[in-house]
């Protein structure tokens, strides 16, 4: 008990520094949480993807290669009775922009009926089931999309495809996709489309991939093989992936944020020990003659190193609480949420990630305290008072 | 009277271990900030090495790249009588008819993951209109050989593109291409792409159109009439000068500035704190010496600018410090996968005028900050009961 009060009385006796250490804490570990959590995203978009169990079959040559729509029979012929290779559903990448704004859009054109089967963490109610296959021109918007462009179920919408011909489509919005792992991209129907390019004379029955849902891992181990084999003496060869390598290798070529958010964090942790251990070497620095005088009445070296270890461990516990909390309240309570920056949407904090943010800053105070508390086992008494002013 | 610099520098070294505990940490948040905007330097850079002012890039209007445009021959037949376009020594017009197609090629890395990279057909006309681009090693290709030259960037970063190597092309993967030459194209994002003749292009991957045209203008004061020529009744094409064409796939860049300065932002306020708690510490532990210097003369005001000093000497150096890690950055190429052409392009991290600007002042800004407050303390402090402590 005597020492609790003397671990408060220790850290409220510099309040500034207190709270300036702390600030120094919390800040990095504010940036820890945002890049976990960006990259904890794109791991669950990742996981979710791996979970699917669907293998993705592109053209040989580039992802911007069409492949004829009419592979999807032949994909399916590898299993007619359809107890191992459940659905296959060709999509096509129309990108798209509504009129008089700049803002580029994620659509894609798929085929129709077996979309629902292909995609089930979709979960679309009977109605939105109902609307999709009875309207050629139903969309499913991204919910981020959405609330950015303010679409609602029942809006029609207006817009311009990024391939030939160009010329606006309209749509209707069945459904925002509560349950999809991409909060961003929209899903049209191919038909609708492929109508749309034969009316401007544009080369129609073309996709950019196929998304084929196996039964189990035995299946998606098997036709990842066998599709290739199937058109590799064909005009159009393909290269077939797992879901998570294809999405991976979208990632990393972008802008691989994974990575430079990695090390991003780091550093910034890097920046909360250095903050922290100038703080833990100040106190002691500041308190040398006392820890003399502690040492002089009985304590041992060890029991003035714990006391060390233990203000580090609250200073740096209620700067890493702070720091965690901060985000995980702006982002689970707040309206913050309804902001319209998709960057913002994309992000979601969970709990887990801000206890491990808090067992980093844990760590930074075991860090921080390190040379304070050897240097007060090595204490000699008499050199230390005879330092006293 | 002002207190000497030395004065500074020697407290500075008074207290060792919070001086360079200060000293990498501030030298640490430099490092990252010009990392990540050397990033973003490195890709408008090479994007706005691209094009002339006097060319013009015509798609089809709707098209958001050269990659998803398709103009039909016929279409760019109506380009011939174009205003104000420039000709060569021969007499005819520089209008450059143009092919983009893509292929995967593994990368020169442990991974070997294969990139998008762009295919360009072009005619001869092609040089006369696309000056930057120079054969920096072998020689053009011949028109009606299955031959090609490629960008230093892409011969530098993806596997087998150097002279002598082959390349498979073509929409069945059958025509081999051989390389013949290396060309640069001022740093560009043309130094990403592999050119070859366009006629066989088209035949190999079974095109009947174009994917762009590009016209080269005898001045490019002319742009803006010959742009509303050609999206007029005549044309009914989508024309914009090279350098606007470019800055639009710049839009990465401006999400990573903007991602950058937000996380940055967060971190050098941290720093801020982080200064400002070892200042505290140093006006605390100098009571007296500063009691001693208001006796002797010094007003508060050279009391104050002395520690506001001491503190921006110290992020200085240490921005100092930071810059020089950049440098070991400095230069290194990578590429990025453009969402609207969906091939890469290559650039080099450079840490920029304009970035070590911005580094020297987050690093003042650090000091300054972080030294304001215990600054003020000290000035007021009071003379005669922090003498008598002693």
């Amino acid at each position: 008990m005597l020492r609790l009060v003397y671990l408060y009385r220790n850290l409220t006796r510099n309040n500034m520094r207190t709270a300036l250490t702390c600030a120094a804490v919390a800040l990095p570990i504010v940036i820890y949480v945002l890049s976990t959590a960006v990259i904890d995203g794109l791991d669950r978009f990742l996981d979710n993807a791996a979970k699917q169990l669907r293998l993705v079959v592109s053209h040989r040559a580039s992802i911007i290669n069409p492949l004829p729509s009419g592979y999807r029979s032949k994909i399916e012929s590898l299993d007619p009775e359809r107890t191992r290779l459940r659905s296959v559903c060709g999509m096509g990448w129309i990108g798209g922009r509504i009129e008089n704004d700049s803002r580029l859009l994620s659509t894609l054109a798929v085929q129709a009926d077996t979309f629902p089967a292909t995609f089930p963490e979709f979960k679309l109610t009977p109605e939105e089931l109902a609307a999709w296959h009875r309207d050629r021109q139903a969309i499913i918007v991204g919910r981020a999309t959405a609330s950015q462009f303010g679409w609602k179920v029942g809006d029609r919408i207006s817009i311009i495809p990024s391939l030939p011909p160009y010329t606006p489509m309209e749509f209707h919005v069945i459904s925002t996709a509560p349950h999809a792992a991409d909060p961003v991209t929209n899903f049209c129907r191919l038909d609708y489309f492929d109508e749309v390019r034969k009316e401007a004379d544009v080369p129609t029955d073309i996709v950019s991939f196929f998304f084929v849902k196996c039964a189990d891992k035995e299946a998606l181990d098997h036709f990842g093989g066998a599709i290739d084999e199937l058109f590799a003496h064909s005009p159009d060869q393909t290269r077939t992936q797992d879901e998570k390598a294809f999405m991976t290798e979208f990632i990393t070529q972008q802008f691989d944020l994974p990575t430079n958010l990695t090390i991003l964090a780091a550093v910034t942790i890097f920046v909360a020990v250095m903050a922290a251990a100038n703080t833990m070497s100040m106190n002691f620095r500041d308190r040398i003659n006392e820890l003399a005088v502690l040492r002089s009445i009985g304590f041992s070296g060890l029991a003035l190193a714990g006391l060390i270890l233990c203000e580090s461990l609250l200073l740096c516990g209620l700067g890493g609480l702070i720091g965690a909390g901060i985000p995980f309240v702006a982002f689970n309570f707040t309206s913050l949420k309804e902001l319209t920056v998709p960057v913002i949407q994309a992000i979601i904090v969970e709990p887990n990630v801000c206890v491990e943010a808090f067992l980093v800053a844990l760590a930074v105070g075991v860090v921080a305290a390190v040379w304070p508390a050897i240097a007060a086992t090595r204490l000699t008494v008499v050199a230390a008072l005879r330092n006293l002013e | 009277m002002p207190l000497p610099l030395y004065y500074n520098w020697r407290s500075l070294l008074q207290r060792r271990l919070s001086s360079s505990l200060t000293f990498i940490l501030v030298a640490v948040v430099v490092f990252v900030l010009s990392v990540l905007l050397s990033f973003a330097a490195g890709i408008n850079k090479s994007l706005a090495a691209t094009g002339s002012l006097d060319n013009l890039l015509i798609l089809k209007p709707g098209a958001t790249s050269e990659s998803t445009s398709i103009i039909k021959r016929h279409e760019a037949d109506r380009l011939v009588q174009v205003p104000h376009v420039a000709l060569n020594a021969a007499g005819a017009p520089l209008i450059s008819r143009e092919l983009c197609v893509q292929t995967s090629i593994p990368r020169i890395n442990a991974n070997k993951d294969p990139a998008n990279v762009a295919i360009r057909g072009v005619d001869t006309v092609a040089f006369d209109i696309h000056q930057e681009v120079q054969i920096a090693s072998g020689r053009k290709f011949q028109l009606g050989a299955l031959e090609a030259i490629v960008g230093s960037a892409a011969s530098q970063r993806y596997a087998n593109l150097t002279i002598g190597s082959e390349i498979t092309l073509g929409r069945l993967s059958n025509r081999i291409y051989k390389v013949v030459g290396i060309f640069d194209a001022d740093g560009g994002a043309l130094e990403s792409e592999i050119w070859v003749g366009r006629t066989m292009l088209e035949d190999a991957y079974d095109r009947r159109f174009h994917s762009s045209v590009v016209i080269r203008l005898t001045d490019a004061a002319h742009a803006t009439e010959a742009i509303q020529y050609i999206s007029g009744p005549t044309v009914q094409l989508n024309a914009k000068q090279e350098p606007d064409y470019y800055a639009e796939l710049s839009k990465t860049t401006a999400q990573i500035v903007e991602l950058t300065t937000i996380l940055i932002a967060i971190m050098v306020v941290g720093a801020i704190f982080a200064v400002a708690n070892t200042m505290y510490a140093a006006v605390d532990g100098r009571k007296r010496e500063i009691a001693m210097l208001r006796t002797i003369g010094f007003s508060k005001a050279s009391i104050l600018t002395a520690f506001i000093v001491e503190s921006v000497l110290i992020c200085t150096c240490a921005c100092v410090a930071g810059l020089a890690a950049c440098t070991l950055v400095h230069g290194s190429r990578r590429d990025f996968l453009s969402d609207t052409t969906w091939t890469v392009m290559a650039y080099e991290l450079r840490i920029t005028p304009a970035i070590l600007a911005v580094a020297m002042g987050t690093a003042i800004l650090v000091g300054a900050g972080g030294a304001l407050m215990p600054a003020l303390k000290a000035s007021r402090t009071h003379v005669i009961e922090a003498l008598r402590k002693a």
